[in-house]
């Protein structure tokens, strides 16, 4: 019969007891990395958070250009007045898309109503994408010259791949929609201030599963953006219109093929209670070039 | 001391990521917020805007004419693997695991699909260049992060796009990724040509997850007579080079110049508009298939209130559905 044996009272963990904890710990530790990866950014124990740059899981930076594989005819070109297939609009929206009128926008000052955010990436344009500083992603174009800024939040500007963004937490798109003038999307879209073609834009980075873990190897994630405090604008060059109510949602994506190209994927859904039925969502492409060479700055023009 | 290290074990297999990043199981409607004229009625003869492809790839476009897809020999041209890219319809997607319970395939099953895709996620090597081409192609695949990259080769010969004869030859193959944003799937296909195409022809579209959609269908083609005069008789519809009279469709329908409709692939980027600027003007008024609702406008489901051109299916006239009428009566037709 075996003989129970109480444990013997000692300061010193006998051999077998410490290397049990010491692998307990081990364990432990490689969980609370993964959740890392999951939930938050990677930052400096004791120290400020890792930057968004310092997290990217990958580089969005450099010239990109437009491939205008899909919807050619209202891409490329203005197409005929009225002609708004594709788009959900509310009898609102079809209503001011029939009243387009170019001559007004250019006498009005607005030639650049079609290059605000929503519209502006569907244009054929190139983009030069650059980090303005640890947490803002500069995206220039050089179809109207206009230039975004994505302002990443919270810590690192991170996000876990089955959690909500900051932003989304905040309200999100659909949240903004329903309160208006983006009073419910994030913390830097609730700014007050003037509204502008190309928004206020909070990013995050949406780190997939193993990316943030920091145990080396390829890391993954997408950018999430939201942008609203829009100025009124067009989604298609011909005047169909988005309000000042419009919440632009974008996930980026990059996807890196067998011969070193690289492409840049923009899903996107803009919602927009006043002038659409239901988000507008497509998806955009961009094809990564060598360097600045092909880039052609020009100015916003209301009917080409 | 062993029960401590399974314990260990243990718990690293748990917080480990699972080989599969994402599940991607389920049904998803295509959003057809992008080119919905091809992918809803169809697309226009002799409308090649945005594709890159070579003389050769042109040309052979160009003798089709919408009577070739009746021949029993060419009925499944248009159900190649991807085509779901290009269909109003959606897909469904599932894995297939082994005793371990490992993912070793998805499956899609989609519209017009002419066999289930398969992409094998256990590691094996793609077949010998000789090896059989086949209705779905073999695919691989392999998570970066959270998206799922394929790539299929060993397809037959087939057509891109949706109706209007744009060639792909057996040398076909795809990169493709697709990626899952909350409830939208993002697909993109790279698809290359040594023949056909002068460089890939990428395409990103968005689905959406439903699970009330039960998408998917039939992965099959059935051929039939369609034609009685077509019947054994050795005929094959087409145009001679140079008599094809939609070879200017666009020109004449759109404004556009033939160099852009006829899918060079230059006319894919941007600095293609210092061509068109000066020469380019926009058609006076939208004829055809200009409303932005899918329904078409007057009948049941059509979102109310709109009054917009939907023609395209026949005579083009107006249709108004007002608050006023109601019953969404078409507009007598303006002479």
């Amino acid at each position: 019969m075996p003989k129970l044996v109480a444990p013997k009272p000692s300061a010193k963990a006998d051999p077998k007891t410490r290397i049990s904890i010491a692998l307990a710990f081990i364990a432990a530790l490689g969980l609370t990395t993964f959740a890392q990866g999951r939930g938050e950014a990677p930052g400096r124990a004791g120290g400020p958070p890792a930057s968004a740059r310092a997290i990217a899981p990958f580089d969005p930076t450099g010239y990109w250009v437009a491939i205008i594989s899909e919807d050619w005819r209202w891409r490329m070109v203005t197409p005929a007045k009225g002609d708004v297939v594709s788009i959900p609009l509310s009898p609102e929206g079809l209503r001011v898309a029939e009243a387009w009128d170019p001559a007004k926008d250019e006498a009005a000052g607005e030639q650049c109503k079609a290059y605000g955010a929503p519209g502006l990436m569907r244009g054929p344009t190139r983009l030069h994408i650059t980090w303005q500083d640890d947490n803002t992603l500069k995206i220039e174009s050089d179809y109207g010259t206009q230039t975004r800024l994505l302002r990443f939040t919270g810590a690192g500007g991170a996000t876990g791949a089955t959690g909500a963004s900051g932003a989304s937490r905040e309200g999100g798109a659909s949240g903004a929609s329903r309160a208006g003038g983006g009073s419910g999307a994030s913390g830097a879209a609730r700014t007050a201030g003037a509204r502008t073609w190309q928004g206020v834009t909070t990013a995050q980075w949406t780190m997939a599963a193993g990316g943030g873990r920091g145990r080396g190897g390829a890391r993954h994630g997408s950018i999430k953006s939201i942008t609203s405090q829009l100025r009124p604008g067009y989604l298609r060059k011909n005047g169909v219109p988005y309000s000042d109510r419009a919440v632009f949602t974008e996930y980026w994506d990059l996807h890196t093929e067998a011969n070193g190209d690289q492409y840049l994927v923009d899903t996107n859904l803009i919602e927009d209670p006043v002038y659409l039925q239901t988000p507008w969502i497509t998806a955009l492409h961009f094809k990564k070039e060598p360097d600045g060479s092909k880039w052609d700055p020009t100015p916003c023009d209301a009917r080409f | 001391m062993k029960r401590t290290l399974f314990l260990v074990v243990g718990l690293f297999a748990f917080g480990a990521p699972a080989s599969a990043q994402i599940e991607l199981t389920g049904s998803y409607s295509p959003i057809l917020y992008e080119d919905y004229i091809e992918r809803g009625p169809g697309s226009d003869l002799g409308d090649f805007t945005g594709m890159p492809m070579t003389d050769e790839g042109r040309a052979k476009a160009l003798l089709y004419t919408s009577n070739l897809p009746s021949t029993i020999e060419r009925q499944c041209l248009a159900q190649a693997p991807w085509v779901l890219q290009y269909r109003p319809l959606g897909m469904r997607i599932w894995s297939e695991v082994d005793k371990d319970d490992k993912v070793i395939a998805w499956k899609i099953e989609g519209d017009y699909l002419r066999d289930t895709l398969t992409i094998w996620m256990d590691g094996r090597p793609e077949p010998s260049p000789n090896a059989l081409s086949t209705a779905a192609g073999f695919s691989t695949g392999k998570w970066e992060g959270d998206t799922l990259t394929i790539h299929t080769t060993h397809v037959k010969t087939t057509w891109i796009r949706r109706g209007n004869g744009i060639p792909a030859s057996d040398q076909t193959t795809y990169w493709v990724h697709i990626t899952r944003h909350d409830d939208l799937l993002t697909v993109v296909t790279i698809q290359e040509d040594p023949f056909y195409l002068s460089e890939p022809h990428v395409v990103s579209r968005v689905f959406k997850f439903d699970p009330r959609a039960n998408q998917g269908g039939r992965s099959i083609c059935n051929t039939a007579n369609e034609i009685p005069r077509l019947e054994d008789s050795g005929i094959v519809p087409h145009y001679l080079p140079g008599q094809n009279p939609e070879a200017d469709f666009m020109t004449r329908t759109y404004n556009l110049p033939k160099e852009a409709a006829l899918g060079y692939a230059e006319s894919l980027y941007p600095e293609f508009r210092h061509k068109l600027k000066g020469t380019y003007t926009p058609p006076a008024a939208c004829g055809r298939y200009c409303c932005g609702w899918i329904e078409r406008q007057g009948l049941p489901g059509a979102a109310p209130g709109l009054s917009c051109n939907d023609g395209g299916l026949g005579e083009l006239h107006p249709v108004v559905r007002s608050k006023q009428d109601g019953e969404g009566k078409p507009a007598p037709a303006k002479k």
